[in-house]
């Protein structure tokens, strides 16, 4: 069906291997931790749309409705390759927003948000409306923390660990999330499977919530291909857990309800 | 209006006594039971819905990952997760019964008994028009080996199926065997209405860096633009020796890929991948179709296998 082509406003090259694009776009309300599904060519190689967290609303400050949006994307790919190399004023094919957002907190004394790599992206808009949260991020090296500074603009707490010390305390975002969890924090957290696996572990065991953003290949991201499935927990009374969909059911689950032994890491 | 009648009649076709107005359906498993489509393409307009493969018991499905993308192409591993038979009638069948295009049942099971069950519950349904047997399914009771590689066990399955319900048969056929001609008679034989193919090619693909197969199964069907030619030569194949109509699926991306399938034999065809790729694809395609019997003064009807020697 016909509607406005969306356009490419910017798409900026943020350090090595970082973007930022813009897409002129009058969206629908967006609710933090959303996404949208791309499609980067109309060649067929790469065929299928890629998933991608919206990271922030173009337009009038505080609204939900926008007049675009803007994505941050790292070229580990053909799929970004060829996205990185779109020029402005060019229509790009964009499908969204998708998929439920992040629960608003409500009763927490603290919030937590815990990122690692480009796991910062769904938690941009969920942090611009929570002032006081703490952030915890962490990377590789020093060089994937090109977009931190975005968030140090209005939050005051925030912690960088990168795994050789090479900007902020060397060691893994988990060992700082167990330095700062405390009863009645909540956690919103986006990153690796490993890391979220950890993130929910060290949750359980301080009896915190903890919401996760997943990430898994998908065809569609409309939850008719059934191709992102990950395994929720087995339930009292239920032999196995049943498969969710990170596109239809999520991408953000309560970290309980999520068969973390079921990923082959 | 008369101008409007000319139109719908040059796109029509005639297929196991069902009229379609036009040859682009989409296909099992790429398409849910239609509503998930329903704000991104206009639904009416596709001459059928297909929808995901039912069992009958719900299936949970396979682990994940179930899907990998390859050049021009995806395999997949779902593991026919389906919502069941009943709940399909109950809870898919009112949104489907009320839109204005041919509704197909897709079914399958792991014994004959299942697929005689399935096709019982749906034969009588409001609003569907036919029943497609997906016969890639493994047979249980033959240690798992698929029935649409058998001919003997294609047969059992078809016939096993036509004689329980009213409703029109279309056999969907499995490319992964020697000569498509063989499963092609011996489905006709058990009196088949229609065949539709070609289903997934068998696939795998490895993760060079951690020495894993890139699907949790290890292998699954490939999907695309990648399996087009071969697909169009297997209809054309099949076209050969059938007497029945032939749906043509693998790799639909466009209406020129379409025509292909038409002018190798097929009277209709299915979109599958397409629709994952641009929701839009399959209405795209009745229109460059229509498009294209225009500027040749043709109809369906007599471009199906009308390829020239």
């Amino acid at each position: 069906m016909e509607e406005k082509p969306k356009k490419i406003l910017y798409n900026r090259q943020a350090s090595a291997h970082y973007y930022r694009m813009g897409i002129s776009w009058a969206t629908p309300t967006i609710a933090p931790g959303q996404f949208v599904m791309v499609r980067v060519t109309d060649g067929l190689d790469p065929l299928l749309r890629r998933p991608f967290g919206i990271y922030n609303i173009l337009g009038p400050k505080g609204k939900s409705r926008g007049t675009g949006i803007e994505l941050l994307y790292k070229v580990v790919g053909k799929g970004t390759r060829i996205l990185s190399t779109r020029k402005p004023g060019d229509d790009i094919d964009v499908i969204g927003p998708l998929g439920d957002g992040f629960p608003y907190p409500s009763g927490f004394r603290k919030v937590i948000m815990v990122a690692g790599g480009m796991g910062l992206v769904p938690l941009y808009l969920m942090a611009k409306e929570l002032h006081g949260a703490t952030l915890l991020f962490g990377a590789r090296a020093r060089e994937e923390t090109v977009f931190i500074k975005d968030f140090r603009k209005f939050m005051r707490n925030v912690k960088v660990a990168t795994e050789d010390g090479s900007y902020g305390r060397k060691g893994l975002v988990t060992e700082l999330l167990e330095e700062e969890i405390s009863s009645g924090s909540v956690i919103y957290a986006c990153g690796p499977i490993g890391m979220l696996k950890q993130a929910s572990a060290i949750a359980r065991r301080a009896d915190v919530k903890c919401f996760v953003s997943l990430e898994r290949s998908m065809a569609c991201g409309i939850g008719v291909c059934l191709g992102c499935a990950v395994k929720s927990r087995p339930h009292k009374g239920s032999g196995s857990g049943v498969y969710r969909m990170v596109c239809s059911d999520g991408p953000v689950f309560d970290s309980a309800d999520i068969d973390w032994d079921s990923f082959n890491l | 209006m008369n101008k409007g009648v000319k139109k719908t009649s040059r796109l029509a076709v005639e297929i196991a006594g069902i009229r379609f107005k036009n040859p682009v359906l989409t296909a099992s498993g790429t398409f849910g039971y239609g509503s998930e489509y329903a704000p991104y393409t206009d639904l009416g307009r596709l001459g059928g819905i297909v929808v995901k493969g039912l069992s009958l018991e719900p299936r949970a499905g396979n682990p994940g990952p179930r899907t990998v993308e390859t050049p021009s192409g995806m395999l997949n591993a779902i593991g026919l997760q389906n919502v069941g038979v009943e709940s399909f009638i109950k809870e898919k069948m009112p949104f489907l019964r009320r839109l204005k295009t041919n509704v197909i049942a897709n079914i399958f099971g792991e014994t004959v008994e299942d697929y005689k069950e399935v096709a019982r519950r749906l034969d009588g349904v409001a609003g569907l028009t036919a029943l497609e047997i997906n016969i890639s399914c493994p047979n249980v009771k033959k240690g798992g080996i698929a029935f649409g590689v058998v001919p003997t066990e294609a047969h059992r399955v078809v016939s096993a199926v036509k004689s329980s319900v009213g409703l029109p048969v279309i056999t969907k056929l499995s490319p992964n065997v020697t000569d498509i001609r063989v499963m092609v008679k011996a489905v006709e034989e058990a009196g088949t209405d229609a065949v539709s193919l070609i289903n997934t090619i068998t696939g795998m693909a490895v993760d060079v860096e951690k020495r894993r197969a890139l699907l949790a199964t290890k292998t699954g069907g490939l999907s695309g633009p990648a399996i087009r030619p071969i697909a169009v030569r297997m209809v054309w194949e099949a076209a050969q020796v059938a007497t029945r109509p032939i749906i043509g699926i693998g790799g639909i991306m466009t209406a020129k890929d379409a025509l292909e399938f038409i002018i190798a034999g097929a009277s209709a065809v299915q979109i599958g991948t397409a629709n994952f790729v641009d929701p839009d694809s399959a209405v795209k395609a009745v229109d460059g179709i229509e498009e294209y019997l225009k500027r040749h003064r043709t109809s369906v009807k007599d471009l199906i296998g009308s390829l020239k020697a």
